[in-house]
């Protein structure tokens, strides 16, 4: 193979037109380059893929994973069936489309916010005289790089309800009004009843929130300082000449002109929160009484602590088409990858 | 520091009184140079609990007295050991030997995953409680060396505590008097109360019955427990932190924290079954820790011999010495009270059920639990529902 490639990348033989006669076609060096990707995509990602569509039509449990294990028995569609009808016993309470609803609230709640924060804090960032501008966009970059497995145990122990630093310090103002800490002993994780009796949201819910809001803002600031730098400076000369207030030159030539940066960020920014494991899993568990469970941490479960692996694999494949389907509609509302120049 | 090292030196010397020189066999019927080969050995006990120093205790004496025998060690988080054996043994991979209570001994024996033991150790357990043996046996084989016992007991702080509460109503009137008691609200913990009460939890054909009594009562005395000033807690940690640092007078825990406890304790540390009810006594979980030899162990009979090995009357003693744990052994003679105190406590339980049906116990009834002393279900409709769940997750 060696001998093939050091062969191909012969200057004159690239030179060479398509179908060529005298050696090998061109299309065929390019063939045989893209080769070892594909070989090692082939084996690492589509194969896989390939099993797992396989799983999903079975019972494959523990006992079909060794080489030697009999073949999982063939149950047609009767996986996909059990999870969109909840017939999935195993896990108390399971409820596929409720679960669903709250992964697509969950997500869209978040990247809302940090969409707007972002861009906000970004045009913030970018006023003109202001001192320690890379001081702030480096401080403001902490939350990306610090692992989210750290930033979620971190907030875990900062919302218990004795010991955690939030409910201390609403303790501490609240004194400052004669308040009493009992008023402050929170029950950020474990409270079941809805803070809100109208909203039917968990407060573990919102404790997500303020954490993935601190951890996911910076990313979409980051994203909107870069696009700011683009927008020339001529349109809002031009605008002050034609009168435009600030509120208007932001609305009418800051907003349009961050859209084609700020809608890939924002449709990356849905794909990670739809599919935000970790942050889930050590902050909230999923709980209480599994009402902060999304997609991917149910999946977990189902593999995890029950096994069930031809189960989560229709349950996989159930998350992979729900996110392709949000984000070509998404893509189409949006027009992300059309062209804006 | 100390204390670890003062433990490291007791099971030392146990273990060089027993073996007489390293010469004689072990208790076990293991000769000292007896094991051999490489050896890999799961645990999961706690980084620096008293757990880990007994068993590092023992594995450093076997290995001076076996040179042959290459003994890794290697500790998994206790919430992962299961599902990490479980996966990497049934992909031929995993250790040669585990130990773990028998939480998932069933599903492990169904998935093929462990050796049966019956022929390997015939003559070897003679020295074994039965309970402890029947409590690794599936269909009627063997699948492991039994060790210890495991089964809640109430804690309490005799400095605020000097009687223990014998019955659920002496415990009611206490709590209302001002003594404090905290629990794991989880299924686990909270399994012992229902028997108090006549609750049952399966029938003979492995049908959930709990919705036909006692259940709903056990349930009903936890809210008026609550309401009465009865602490219920959804993180052990916490719970644990609350009645070692002496803010609460009692705590429902096992005997793997016994250790822990004395630390923090010491002599203020008492120990008693978890109170009877009206309709008798308290059912905790009894579970049975053991080592289980991998269906897929490279080094058999060394594995089986190195849990021979821990498991002889001198590796209970140090286990129970050092730990607090209770021993399986009949022939090992129990000094602490405390142990003792939960070797009762062991004794009165129910036997952990290891057939298909029980493993769907857990999540309904761990909701139930928490809808119920959550405010959110009534005693009744939590348990009815629970039940029904169980029932149809068991197509009973």
């Amino acid at each position: 193979m060696a001998a093939v490639i050091d062969a191909s990348i012969d200057d004159a033989k690239l030179a060479e037109p398509a179908g060529s006669k005298r050696g090998r076609p061109r299309w065929l060096t390019a063939y045989l380059y893209i080769l070892p990707a594909l070989v090692i995509m082939l084996a690492v990602t589509y194969w896989p893929i390939l099993f797992q569509v396989y799983m999903s039509f079975t019972d494959y449990g523990l006992r079909n994973l060794r080489f030697d294990a009999p073949a999982a028995n063939f149950v047609g569609i009767e996986n996909y069936v059990n999870l969109i009808t909840n017939q999935v016993a195993q896990i108390a309470n399971f409820n596929f489309w409720g679960m669903l609803a709250f992964n697509l609230f969950w997500t869209f709640s978040n990247v809302i916010f940090h969409i707007t924060i972002g861009i906000l804090i970004a045009v913030l960032l970018n006023a003109k005289g202001l001192w320690f501008r890379g001081v702030y966009r480096a401080i403001f970059v902490l939350p990306i790089v610090i692992p989210t497995l750290v930033v979620a145990t971190v907030w875990r122990n900062m919302f218990d309800t004795d010991y955690g630093a939030i409910n201390q310090g609403l303790a501490a103002i609240g004194g400052i009004f004669g308040m009493s800490p009992d008023v402050f002993h929170i029950r950020w994780i474990d409270q079941v009843d809805p803070p809100v009796s109208w909203i039917p949201l968990p407060l573990s819910y919102f404790a997500l929130l303020i954490t993935n809001i601190w951890l996911g803002w910076p990313f979409m600031t980051i994203i909107a300082t870069g696009a700011l730098q683009s927008i020339s400076k001529e349109y809002y000369e031009a605008a002050s000449i034609d009168g435009a207030s600030a509120r208007q030159q932001f609305f009418n030539i800051t907003l349009p002109l961050l859209r084609p940066a700020m809608i890939p960020a924002a449709m990356y920014g849905m794909i990670v929160t739809f599919n935000l494991f970790n942050l889930i899993y050590m902050v909230s568990g999923g709980g209480p009484l599994r009402q902060t469970e999304i997609l991917v941490t149910t999946a977990f479960r189902l593999v995890n602590e029950n096994r069930l692996y031809g189960l989560a694999a229709a349950f996989g494949i159930y998350t992979m088409i729900i996110l392709l389907v949000l984000t070509l509609l998404t893509n189409r509302i949006t027009k992300a990858t059309e062209s804006y120049v | 520091m100390k204390l670890k090292a003062i433990a490291l030196l007791t099971i030392a010397l146990l273990v060089s009184t027993a073996c007489g020189g390293g010469t004689s066999s072990t208790g076990g019927g293991v000769a000292a140079g007896s094991i051999k080969g490489n050896i890999t050995l799961w645990h999961a006990y706690g980084t620096g609990g008293s757990e880990e120093t007994a068993l590092n205790g023992i594995i450093d004496t076997i290995k001076k007295a076996n040179p042959d025998a290459k003994i890794t060690v290697l500790q998994v988080p206790f919430d992962q050991v299961f599902n990490k054996f479980q996966t990497e043994a049934a992909a031929g991979g995993g250790p040669d030997l585990f130990t773990a209570p028998n939480d998932e001994l069933g599903n492990e024996v169904r998935a093929n995953l462990l050796l049966a033991l019956d022929d390997k150790l015939k003559g070897k357990l003679d020295k074994v409680a039965p309970l402890g043996v029947d409590g690794l046996k599936v269909a009627g084989k063997l699948y492991g060396i039994p060790m210890l016992f495991k089964a809640v007991a109430l804690y309490y702080n005799k400095d605020k505590v000097p009687t223990p509460p014998k019955t659920t109503d002496e415990l009611m009137t206490m709590v209302k008097a001002g003594k404090t008691i905290v629990q794991n609200q989880n299924g686990y913990h909270l399994f012992g109360w229902p028997a108090a009460f006549g609750g049952k939890l399966l029938d003979d054909s492995g049908k959930c019955v709990a919705d036909q009594g006692g259940w709903a009562d056990a349930m009903q005395y936890q809210l008026a427990l609550k309401a009465a000033g009865g602490k219920f807690e959804t993180d052990g940690g916490r719970a644990d932190t609350s009645f070692r640092q002496g803010q609460v007078d009692m705590i429902i825990n096992g005997p793997w924290v016994l250790g822990d406890y004395k630390k923090d304790l010491g002599a203020k540390l008492g120990v008693a079954p978890m109170p009877a009810g009206p309709k008798g006594k308290a059912g905790p979980l009894t579970g049975v820790d053991g080592w289980y030899i991998n269906n897929s162990a490279k080094n058999v009979d060394g594995a089986i011999a190195l849990a021979l090995a821990i498991t002889d009357a001198v590796g209970q003693k140090a286990y129970a010495d050092v730990a607090g744990d209770v021993p399986v052994r009949t022939d090992v003679t129990v000094s602490d009270p405390l142990v003792k105190s939960f070797a009762d406590a062991s004794a009165t339980g129910f036997a952990r059920p290891q057939s298909a049906e029980f493993a769907n116990y857990w999540g309904p009834f761990g909701d139930a639990v928490t809808k119920i002393i959550e405010g959110k279900s009534t005693p009744a409709a939590g348990i009815a529902e629970a039940c029904a769940a169980m029932n149809k997750a068991n197509k009973k």
